[in-house]
């Protein structure tokens, strides 16, 4: 039987939710109480920000990469046509 | 003030590579981002009535580009619904959580990441491209909604929209692929044994 203590798949899915919308109080209690006894679905609530940070910063990295020049050129011809 | 007037013949040498850069950071593959700078320079082209001088230049082709991205993942997210399933045991969660308790199936439980250096994982360039890695495994409708989620930061909402998704649909989505992802990252990063 399932019941907000051992539904870790209810407690992480809570977890996704809250980091976009404020809980209903019921809610938030029950996932209080699951996180108090559950140290698994406490490290998955640690990791699941600190992953949407990593996607952030990887999406964010700084690049080096150019056009390629022959796109670039056939690209400008466009650009250059008087409309 | 003068107001600024488009110059599309300069919009490449000025802009090419910074618009290229974005869209490489958003979608997997070179040909891909190509075809997004692309389509963004012929969109501004054929809108050109529609800059005011307002806005710089350079912001403008970027307001455009990001709403290629979007139509972008529009289109590869494109399936008629996801599949919220009848019965736990056939749900795509049932690989992660047991379907009569709920609770982690044996071994899917989440292991401490903690780094042994001490050092922030998650700035470092190689963690960067095995995050990158993993996300491109996920289904084509997970990797749309991470990229709209989590690179350009759209809301539910938007998202909702922009994917035809229903809230609950959107949030099922977004577990399932969380799920998927740091179960990649802790098999390929966190669990790898000597790192150099
Ligand atoms: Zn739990």
């Amino acid at each position: 039987m399932r019941t907000f203590i051992s539904d870790c798949q209810r407690a992480t899915l809570l977890i996704e939710r809250r980091a976009d919308q404020q809980l209903p109080l019921a809610e938030r209690v029950q996932l209080w109480a699951h996180l108090h006894l559950c140290a698994y679905c406490r490290r998955y609530a640690v990791q699941s920000p600190a992953l949407a940070r990593a996607a952030r910063l990887t999406a964010q990295a700084p690049s080096t990469a150019r056009l390629p020049s022959d796109f670039a050129a056939q690209l400008q011809r466009r650009l250059d046509e008087p409309s | 003030m003068a107001l600024l007037v488009p110059e599309p013949a300069q919009w490449l040498a000025r802009y090419g590579d910074d618009l290229y850069r974005f869209a490489l950071s958003r979608v997997a593959s070179a040909e891909e981002a190509q075809e997004l700078v692309q389509d963004t320079l012929c969109s501004a082209l054929d809108a050109l009535a529609s800059f005011r001088g307002e806005a710089s230049e350079r912001t403008w082709l970027f307001v455009i580009l990001r709403r290629k991205v979007v139509d972008f993942y529009r289109r590869q997210a494109r399936s008629p619904f996801v599949p919220l399933p009848v019965l736990p045991e056939q749900a795509p969660e049932a690989e992660f959580f047991r379907p009569d308790t709920g609770h982690w199936q044996p071994g899917q439980g989440p292991a401490d990441w903690a780094a042994p250096s001490g050092e922030d994982d998650l700035e470092q360039q190689e963690f960067q491209a095995v995050l990158r890695s993993c996300q491109q495994r996920l289904s084509p409708q997970h990797g749309a909604v991470f990229v709209l989620r989590f690179a350009e930061e759209l809301s539910a909402e938007e998202i909702c929209a922009a994917l035809q998704l229903t809230a609950a649909n959107y949030w099922v989505i977004v577990h399932r692929l969380k799920l998927h992802l740091r179960r990649c990252l802790e098999k390929n990063w966190f669990g790898s044994t000597p790192r150099s």
